[in-house]
């Protein structure tokens, strides 16, 4: 499987934004989808999904990335929709009636539209947060993150932390399957198995060896980082130059009017 | 200490804060610009030492330490790493460990960035560093995408972009292909003809260092047992065997063919070791010539006077052509017109439209570059994989029908690094744990366990954590978990992995024992073309996805201008028997030992 968060090069307006303007339109989605919830945020959210898909669409991203990141998300999608759907306090048009189980002001029996709905409208809520960081990080170089995160202040070290992250997840998810593989060939097969047998005996055989690789791993590592001079006490170099231009006004005066017009539908509504 | 020396090593000895003592008694000089070979078995101390030069130990590595060490005027011990960074730059074996950013450029820069280097000069070292591992206009690419040889390539750049004097490299071809292997000697090659950069290199491919070396150092158990040029150390065939180290084929055939032992003369003590390396001096002699310009024609051309003058003899009987195919055989495993691609980004087709039988009772060799389809097929042989198009069946029936158990009771595969299937306390449980997964009534299951425990000869170990095993005995765990499901066909995948010269056919042995002794079906994938020539006896070459060839070990070989394509070198000895074909040498001959039961010395005339 590909990792959502790799830098992707290509030459688009979204990969020549300054970093600091997606920084601010992460920071943006995050306040928004911290707003308070409620079932009327469907047009707010799905505003600035639509937003943040023109993003997607001029930054040139593969569709396919996008279906990734709906699948990881789907289980916890479908579960929301369930768990809405039988629990919402405010429900109370039937879709489908199992039986009666009265808990408070909920029929736990009966899944109504309402839930239902809030149910969807929370899963588009976690599609706006989760789109907005693999946009940033698929369209910014690791030097440029390094030299905007500087400029915020941020430690160099966490600044590479991040950075070196990103690239470490490919490398965690090979080792995953490669580890589920192995295990498979013993005839141990995990993506056979069912949520609850997964979660009592399934992870053992792949986590434990998981995690034995990733400390001797996690050694080489660090001989490689500091063979490179990694902590040494000197300034380090700024490797990207960050200059702003036109474009980069005229793309955060459109983010900021985005979430301006979002935050008025939802308060105003 | 000479004024030219950049490393100087006196008296050291070094020892694990286990107590275990890595490095005893050693002494090595090196001047500036000269190239050093340190060769050994696994566990001779070759990593240690380049731990010892760079610094690792005792900053990443505890340990204690005594004799006298200096590289580039300083003691790496005294030094923090980032200042002995700014002289030595290392590079480690495993390129997944030492690829930590999101692009190469960014790669690049990371060392020189941390030492707070000018911008203009860290693009200077990286153009000049992309342009000698010739990696250019990969600047952008996510190091990980990158093929293997492109992967330590990109490391070796990083290492560069630091612009170390001295340049250490542990092993840094033993995890590649051929092409990668080749494209990774040919940037140590320029950097070797660019003359001012010091480098030390362990490595276990002798073959590959010959052209290279001004200096070998052979460590055994942490002491020094050979040290000199490499014409005299290459002359000591036998300690060289003794200390787990290859001696390159064709001094070696030059050696046991053409009598050059036989020459005595001394090899001279190394610097500073009078009495401490007893074994060292000998009888031999320097290899006469340049050793970069021995070649497989040269040598033949020796062979060939050497008959002509009537001092060895040609018997062409002596080793009779192989008999294969088991036409009668069933088929055990097939593939039918198999396509597979990866989604991608970008899509991969890993198998194009292939059919192939395996016969039971066979010993098939699967050789091909990285990225040729050899691992997706034999994953699609274990059910790992589903094609796209086509089908695999085992016994007529189809894969895709079977349960992963079921499947996994006829057909074993052992991955080349078991530490991704290692999780139980003891060995034993290892060991049970599949026959658990497949239903095997636990009163059968003690006497599985410890029939293939004995099997790879670690019965003595069934108690033991696995991770206290060494790395070779943690392969034959591996197999020995594999083995205890009594699968029909074994698959093993590169059993010579991070193997050195004395081990690297152990599990294959194993592999041979089982196919004698069950009449099961093994198929090896390798890049060891010796291995092949010694125990397949049918050859299945992929290239891009297809089978390019397909046929008896010693035909396929043959074939050398097909074989090119996939970058496939038959073995020293094969190519030997081709030149020699007019003499009447065998063409299936493709083992050392076969090349000397056909050319036998003449009575009377001395050859070792």
């Amino acid at each position: 499987m590909q990792p959502m968060f790799r830098y992707t090069h290509r030459d688009t307006p979204i990969h020549r934004l300054h970093p600091l303007v997606k920084m601010v339109y992460v920071a943006l989605t995050l306040v928004l989808v911290m707003y308070p919830i409620t079932a009327g945020d469907m047009p707010v959210l799905l505003t600035w999904l639509g937003f943040s898909a023109v993003l997607w669409a001029v930054a040139r991203i593969e569709l396919q990335r996008f279906a990734s990141l709906f699948k990881i998300l789907l289980g916890t999608f479908i579960f929301l929709v369930l768990i809405q759907g039988f629990t919402y306090r405010g429900g109370h048009t039937p879709l489908i009636v199992l039986g009666h189980l009265k808990l408070w002001e909920a029929d736990l029996g009966v899944m109504t539209r309402e839930g239902t709905w809030f149910g969807l409208v929370l899963c588009v809520r976690i599609l706006a947060a989760t789109s907005a960081l693999p946009l940033f990080v698929m369209t910014t170089r690791a030097s440029a993150i390094v030299t905007a995160m500087n400029r915020l202040r941020v430690p160099q070290t966490a600044s590479f932390m991040f950075v070196s992250a990103l690239s470490f997840t490919s490398l965690l998810f090979e080792m995953w399957n490669s580890i589920v593989e192995a295990q498979k060939l013993r005839a141990f097969d995990i993506d056979s198995m069912n949520v609850f047998k997964r979660a009592f005996r399934a992870y053992v055989p792949i986590i434990t060896p998981l995690i034995l690789l990733l400390f001797r791993k996690g050694n080489d590592f660090q001989i490689a980082m500091e063979t490179k001079g990694f902590g040494a006490p000197v300034k380090p170099t700024e490797i990207e130059t960050l200059t702003t231009r036109p474009a980069d006004v005229v793309w955060l005066g459109l983010i900021v009017s985005v979430f301006v017009v979002c935050t008025v539908i939802k308060f105003a509504g | 200490m000479a004024s030219d020396t950049i490393i100087s090593l006196e008296d050291v000895t070094f020892s694990y804060q286990e107590d275990v003592v890595a490095l005893r008694e050693l002494n090595l000089q090196v001047r500036q610009g000269e190239f050093v070979v340190v060769l050994g078995a696994n566990g001779a101390g070759k990593s240690t030492l380049c731990y010892l030069l760079s610094g690792i130990v005792p900053h990443i590595y505890g340990g204690r330490r005594r004799g006298n060490v200096s590289v580039a005027g300083l003691d790496p011990w005294d030094e923090p790493l980032y200042i002995t960074s700014q002289h030595l730059g290392v590079l480690m074996q495993d390129p997944e460990v030492q690829l930590f950013m999101p692009t190469l450029r960014a790669e690049l820069a990371f060392g020189p960035a941390n030492l707070g280097i000018s911008r203009e000069e860290i693009a200077r070292r990286t153009e000049a560093a992309l342009a000698l591992t010739r990696l250019q206009g990969l600047e952008e690419h996510n190091p990980r995408d990158l093929s293997g040889g492109q992967k330590q390539r990109a490391a070796l750049a990083a290492v560069l972009t630091m612009n170390p004097a001295i340049l250490v490299l542990d092993e840094p071809t033993s995890q590649l292909d051929p092409l990668g292997r080749w494209e990774v000697v040919e940037a140590i090659t320029r950097l070797k003809e660019k003359g001012d950069l010091t480098i030390v290199m362990t490595t276990h491919e002798t073959e590959e260092i010959l052209h290279l070396a001004d200096q070998v150092l052979v460590l055994d158990r942490g002491a020094t047992v050979l040290q000199g040029p490499p014409a005299q150390v290459f002359a000591q065939s036998a300690r060289l065997e003794q200390a787990g180290v290859k001696t390159p084929a064709l001094i070696q055939v030059r050696a046991d063919l053409l009598g050059r032992q036989r020459q005595v003369e001394r090899l001279p003590e190394p610097p500073g070791e009078e009495g401490a390396c007893p074994q060292t001096g000998g009888e031999a002699t320097p290899l006469e010539g340049r050793l970069d310009q021995l070649t497989v024609a040269s040598v033949a051309q020796e062979i060939r006077a050497q008959v002509e003058a009537g001092r060895l003899a040609v018997r062409a009987g002596a080793v009779p052509a192989p008999l294969f195919a088991r036409p009668d055989s069933p088929v055990i495993l097939e593939a039918r017109q198999l396509t597979v691609q990866y989604p991608g980004p970008p899509k991969v087709t890993a198998l194009r439209d292939i059919s192939l039988e395996i016969r039971q009772g066979e010993f098939v060799g699967i050789v091909g570059q990285n990225g040729s389809g050899k691992s997706t097929l034999v994953k699609c042989f274990v059910g790992l994989l589903r094609p796209q198009k086509g089908q695999v069946l085992i016994h007529g029936q189809d894969l895709r029908k079977m349960s992963v158990g079921a499947i996994a009771r006829r057909v074993g595969l052992v991955l080349q690094n078991p530490d991704y299937q290692l999780f139980t306390a003891s060995c034993a449980d290892e060991v049970r744990f599949g026959l658990r997964n497949v239903g095997v009534p636990p009163e059968k299951i003690e006497a599985r366990v410890s029939e293939a425990l004995q099997h790879v000869g670690l019965a003595e170990e069934a108690d033991l954590f696995p991770f206290r095993l060494s790395f070779g005995d943690r392969r034959k765990l591996a197999v020995a978990a594999t083995l205890a499901l009594e699968p029909e066909v074994l698959i093993m995948d590169e059993p010579t992995t991070a193997q050195d010269h004395r081990g690297r056919y152990q599990l294959v042995e194993l592999a041979k024992r089982f196919h004698e002794e069950r009449r099961a079906t093994v198929l090896v994938i390798t890049h060891d073309v010796d291995l092949i020539a010694r125990y397949a006896e049918r050859l299945i070459v992929l290239c891009e996805g297809q089978v390019l060839l397909d046929g008896p070990t010693a035909t396929v070989f043959s074939q050398a201008e097909t074989l090119r394509k996939s970058f496939v070198v038959p073995p020293v000895a094969a190519q030997l028997a081709r030149e020699l074909e007019s003499l009447g040498v065998p063409p299936h001959v493709m083992t050392l030992e076969d090349l000397y039961r056909v050319l036998r010395p003449v009575q009377g005339e001395v050859v070792a």
